[in-house]
């Protein structure tokens, strides 16, 4: 039978690039597949937003009998997400700044001279890497208090700023001492200032390292719960993920409502992480793979 | 290649100037807050009155504490499933978007990612009404293919293996993405002589593939082993600890002691506890890490 015979080498070729486009068809299908059913949760929450509450009980699966696009404007007037964003916003930028900007002085002082105690104190902002920010929530809570600070967003920003330095420093240390030495010689010749050294020569050349920082202490920010859980009070002053699961507490019943509202938090982070895409898996890899 | 390091470029008086802003903030907001820990965990105190030394009295009591030993216990289940699965789980999807016949692997990459980025309160919000027992999708799922409806959320012995699913999509592309990363840099030729040696895909993966991504997996096991250890966000959201401490954690019961049952000193002394337990692992982290090496 022929079907045994070994095909001839001219007439296999084609065949077994069929097969592999096939495979390779069969691979993309399956991948949409899997994907689909990660961000399953996600198409359901959005699907959900827009039913109303009736709909969710008799038709729970399928797509809205109706769309109740009012569901969004409600949960933004009735649920003050406006007022959190903006809250959040107020936060997130001071921390980021003060991040990029103190790691960056402290950086160049480290990277580029060597002075008494310098390791010592380097290794002070190492402490940081070591313990993460919410086991200090009690006495956070206790000094911000007595500073008077409670209920206040710097109470926020400080100690945000504070736990972004160690990993800053470390980052944009580790690129400063990478730099030639000739690059600061020369223009000591030209007779650059030092801080014009620090603006003109290491922070271009140390932008992918800013980014990397930008991106990572914006997302930290954005999402942390538990300090403006504790350190703020009045919901004039709460952060979108507080006064989401404020909310959550509230319309715990009005699942459409709760949803909505769920939808307005997720969307301006993927709207960030769609433009940042590129730079955040490049900063996660660079400590690893650098 | 001379290197920057050493140069001397500032002078003593400036160099305080370059470091003071980091120094102050990080002194004020960082290390005070950590000594203040350390010396509440010895007082008693209720917040408000007198506060009364008691030594190492409160970690003592901590030690014949049950409530705390199963926090604990959860803990150090929660870390180890959470170093196995989400880095599994990870790798598998690295293996496939980096060496798999696929198109669109940036865009794939992209949309796996997607749930690491979200803020936890979106994940428990939406995740809550998956697993609701009255409306969730969980249960009218189950309910089409004839199998009971449970309440994933309000039994013990469900609870914080739903709640581990929630983490490891959450936390599964953090591995993919640094293991994808390390993954491309594998020189193709390592695989094309271990083809030629007949090796199998199995053995291409358990021979090549594995050893030549040992340094970053490493660190990927330890950090997703610190960031299970500190489960706290999607448990005080979706069940805070319930039902009947089930699903209660050591952070959890480090907030509940020190902000809630005005036991401030026993809650500060459950924090050092668990700070120490991740200084522990962060200090290997950091000797693997290449970041802290000087370079060469």
């Amino acid at each position: 039978m022929s079907l045994a015979q070994p095909a001839a080498e001219s007439d296999y070729v084609p065949h077994r690039r069929e097969f592999r486009f096939m495979r390779m068809l069969a691979f993309d299908v399956l991948l949409v597949l899997v994907t689909l059913v990660i961000l399953f949760p996600f198409l359901m929450a959005v699907i959900t937003a827009l039913k109303s509450t009736s709909d969710i009980i008799q038709n729970p699966l399928g797509l809205p009998s109706s769309w109740e696009w009012g569901n969004f404007t409600r949960a933004w007037s009735e649920g003050h997400f406006g007022r959190y964003f903006w809250n959040s916003v107020l936060v997130v930028v001071p921390t980021v700044l003060g991040v990029i900007g103190c790691s960056l002085l402290a950086a160049f002082a480290f990277a580029t001279t060597k002075f008494r105690g310098s390791t010592l104190l380097f290794a002070l902002f190492m402490v940081g890497l070591t313990i993460p920010l919410d086991i200090l929530i009690i006495p956070l809570f206790y000094e911000m208090l007595s500073l008077g600070l409670l209920d206040t967003l710097p109470a926020l920003i400080l100690p945000q700023i504070a736990i972004g330095l160690p990993f800053g420093i470390l980052l944009l240390r580790s690129f400063i001492q990478d730099l030639p030495r000739e690059l600061f010689e020369a223009s000591a010749l030209d007779g650059c200032s030092r801080f014009q050294m620090l603006r003109h020569i290491v922070y271009p050349l140390t932008r992918p390292a800013i980014a990397a920082l930008l991106v990572f202490n914006f997302m930290w920010t954005w999402n942390q719960f538990l300090l403006p859980t504790v350190l703020i009070q009045s919901d004039e002053r709460r952060t979108l993920p507080v006064g989401l699961n404020y909310f959550q507490g509230r319309y715990i019943s009005d699942v459409s409502l709760l949803l909505a509202g769920a939808t307005i938090a997720f969307i301006p982070v993927i709207v960030v992480y769609v433009i940042f895409q590129r730079q955040i898996i490049r900063g996660m890899t660079v400590g690893v793979t650098k | 290649m001379a290197r920057t390091r050493g140069v001397g470029i500032l002078t003593r008086g400036t160099i305080y100037l370059y470091l003071l802003p980091a120094l102050a903030i990080y002194g004020l907001f960082f290390l005070r807050p950590l000594v203040d820990l350390v010396r509440l965990s010895t007082v008693e105190w209720d917040g408000l009155s007198q506060k009364e030394f008691v030594g190492v009295g409160n970690y003592r009591e901590l030690l014949n504490d049950s409530e705390f030993w199963q926090a604990f216990q959860h803990n150090a289940v929660w870390m180890l499933a959470g170093v196995v699965v989400p880095t599994f789980v990870g790798l598998l999807a690295a293996i496939v978007l980096v060496r798999g016949a696929i198109h669109g692997r940036a865009a794939f990459r992209a949309l796996l990612f997607l749930p690491a980025i979200l803020s936890s309160v979106v994940v428990a919000v939406v995740w809550g009404f998956i697993y609701n027992p009255n409306y969730g999708v969980l249960n009218k799922g189950l309910d089409l293919v004839g199998l009971p409806a449970r309440d994933w959320l309000g039994t013990p012995s469900f609870v914080l293996p739903a709640l581990f699913v929630v983490w490891t999509w959450v936390t599964f592309g953090f591995s993919m993405v640094v293991l994808g990363a390390a993954l491309q840099t594998v020189d193709e030729s390592y695989f094309d002589a271990a083809k030629v040696d007949g090796a199998g895909r199995f053995q291409q993966l358990r021979f090549v593939l594995l050893p030549a991504i040992r340094r970053p997996l490493a660190v990927v096991v330890l950090i997703n082993a610190i960031a299970a250890f500190q489960v706290f966000d999607l448990v005080f959201i979706m069940t805070n600890g319930g039902p009947f401490g089930s699903s209660n954690v050591l952070q959890l019961y480090m907030y509940h002691n020190g902000l809630q049952f005005n036991r401030v000193g026993y809650g500060s002394a459950v924090a050092v506890f668990l700070g120490s337990v991740i200084l522990l692992f962060s200090l290997v982290f950091l000797r693997l890490s290449r970041l802290t090496k000087e370079s060469d």
